[in-house]
């Protein structure tokens, strides 16, 4: 029996959530499990005779370590890529894609409030978040064995986790802002997918020119995986930000809906 | 007098350039089916979507059951009803699940209720709605406004879509609201499906109300076109002169004019020769619009009409 808002979009999501997890659990703990590949002399010398710059470009700097190649490749990499479209498709969806669609209109004409349907939908986008990276940390530690990277803790991989969840939920909270306050299904995911690039290029490519080595202190990949969470645990300076962000982004979209007339 | 179901006094409304509303005043009192009737355009989805708080106009004023819709959005929406004129919901979901969640959000409505509903539109709540034909999924719409009993039911274009034992069940539906007390603010552009289910009507027109009256005398005072066929033909100037009687063509058995206000006349002397058959059509709307223009009360002069 669905009472609530909440409870309402989770069940709505039932099929698209399933999909998103079985394609992230298969693509992570795919790359995941390559690992054994990769931990070889010929590899690590291989790796050796790169240049640094590149290295550091494309975050391949300590990839022959367990925790370092996860980060590099499964954390910092893929499944980030895949977190960060599910999170604009979800963001966008909650307002600005139900807008669009003509289906905002029935739920907003019933006794709640706009601040509550769209608080209630992040809730659940969130708790959704929140489901997909613990699944995903139990896949990971079920292959951890068998692919030889346990000597990575499950609470290295708890810290790790976090990090990915927070990543995702600051750029669902960020489409949601562009679509709730504007009501654009288009701008929200062009904001979203804008924004994921400059991000990704900030914390990699970017700061390889001389000068420009502080804007990877802006890019949330660099909170994703810059303090190395696998290695060094939670890093509290940058989960407070992406906490922050988030906040204020629900903040930003929820007074912008309120403010502003519902397309037909 | 009990105080107004709606009061809206000046509202406007502007999309960038696109004037919707100009002033509209709109008094609506309980225990009737009021009619907003006008063409596509005119501004009526416009207003109602102001009542519902779900656009907020430039400058009037907006009271619905005695509240402000901007203010007490939820209180006001608990006590309403409301079909869009385009009810479109996620089609994943089976009429009994989407209904059963709606009625929820309002703090539950009787299961019992919402199958009685649906028998009575001949609705089967199983199959997803998006399998559902459209005139299906309009009743669902319809089944949500209605399922717990408000107080006011504001209903954009309702009977889009529905069949003609749909429109008539509609109607009874409107009638036994209306004889509870409770009343139905309903928009539509087809004048004969007002004229079945309103008591009175509002008529606007390029975002003003252009005039507001009973059914009754409006359908005394509209037009209509009347075709006679009579066993022989028959002079013209018999009915040249009669009352109402406008755009006069007699050719042979044939008499075909426009007709203004009471058929009396105009059938007492057509009853002086045999009559084969008499058709009496009503008028599209356009034509009632122009027509009280030219000649009734309405205030607001009548810019761009054209007669």
């Amino acid at each position: 029996m669905i009472r609530s808002v909440y409870a309402k979009w989770l069940w709505d999501s039932r099929r698209s959530l399933l999909a998103w997890t079985l394609g992230i659990l298969f693509v992570g703990c795919g790359y995941a499990a390559f690992w054994p590949t990769i931990d070889n002399p010929d590899i690590a010398e291989l790796i050796a005779n790169y240049p640094e710059a590149i290295l550091e470009a494309l975050n391949y700097t300590n990839i022959t370590t367990p925790d370092g190649y996860l980060m590099a490749t499964v954390y910092g990499l893929v499944v980030a890529v895949l977190m960060l479209v599910f999170a604009i498709a979800s963001g966008t969806r909650i307002i600005a894609g139900e807008e669009e669609a003509g289906t905002l209109d029935v739920t907003l004409s019933h006794p709640v409030s706009r601040a509550s349907v769209a608080l209630q939908r992040v809730a659940a986008f969130v708790t959704a978040v929140v489901a997909l990276v613990a699944v995903f940390w139990v896949a990971m530690l079920a292959v951890a064995g068998p692919a030889s990277f346990d000597s990575v803790s499950p609470a290295r991989f708890a810290a790790m986790h976090l990090h990915l969840g927070l990543f995702t939920v600051v750029f669902g909270c960020l489409s949601f802002a562009v679509g709730a306050a504007t009501g654009r299904r288009a701008l929200a995911l062009a904001v979203g997918a804008v924004v994921g690039v400059i991000a990704y290029a900030a914390s990699g490519i970017i700061p390889q020119v001389e000068g420009l080595e502080w804007v990877k202190d802006y890019s949330a990949f660099f909170w994703l995986t810059g303090s190395a969470p696998l290695t060094n645990g939670v890093d509290p300076a940058h989960v407070g930000i992406m906490l922050g962000l988030s906040v204020l982004f629900v903040a930003i979209g929820t007074v912008g809906l309120q403010r502003r007339d519902l397309a037909v | 007098m009990t105080e107004p179901v709606i009061e809206a006094q000046g509202l406007s409304k502007s999309y960038g350039s696109t004037v919707a509303l100009r002033g509209l005043d709109l008094q609506v009192t309980p225990g009737q089916v009021f009619g907003f009737l006008g063409p596509n355009g005119a501004g009526k989805t416009t207003t109602i979507r102001i009542l519902l708080d779900l656009i907020r106009q430039n400058s009037g004023s907006v009271r619905v059951l005695g509240l402000d819709p901007r203010d007490d959005g939820v209180a006001l929406r608990r006590r309403i009803g409301y079909l869009e004129g385009d009810f479109v919901v996620d089609g994943r979901q089976s009429g009994h699940e989407l209904l059963t969640y709606l009625g929820n959000l309002r703090g539950g409505v009787p299961a019992s209720r919402i199958t009685e509903l649906a028998q009575r539109l001949r609705l089967d709540l199983r199959p997803k709605i998006k399998t559902l034909s459209k005139g299906n999924r309009q009743k669902v719409g319809l089944i949500q406004a209605f399922m717990h009993e408000p107080e006011l039911l504001i209903l954009d274009e309702p009977t889009g879509g529905l069949d003609p034992f749909l429109q008539q069940e509609f109607t009874a539906m409107a009638r036994e609201v209306v004889a509870e007390g409770r009343t139905v603010f309903m928009s539509s552009h087809v004048m004969s499906e007002v004229q079945k289910t309103a008591d009175r009507v509002g008529i606007i027109r390029d975002g003003l109300m252009a005039s507001v009256d009973d059914v009754e005398r409006l359908r005394e005072s509209s037009i209509r076109h009347v075709e006679i066929v009579f066993a022989d033909p028959v002079p013209a100037e018999e009915f040249a002169g009669i009352e109402g009687v406008s755009d006069l063509n007699v050719s042979g058995e044939v008499l075909r004019c426009r007709l203004d206000g009471s058929a009396d006349a105009l059938v007492k002397a057509a009853a002086t020769h045999t009559v084969l058959s008499l058709t009496s059509q009503e008028p599209d709307l356009e034509e009632v619009f122009f027509h009280r223009y030219e000649n009734g009360p309405a205030g607001h002069p009548a810019s761009g009409a054209q007669s």
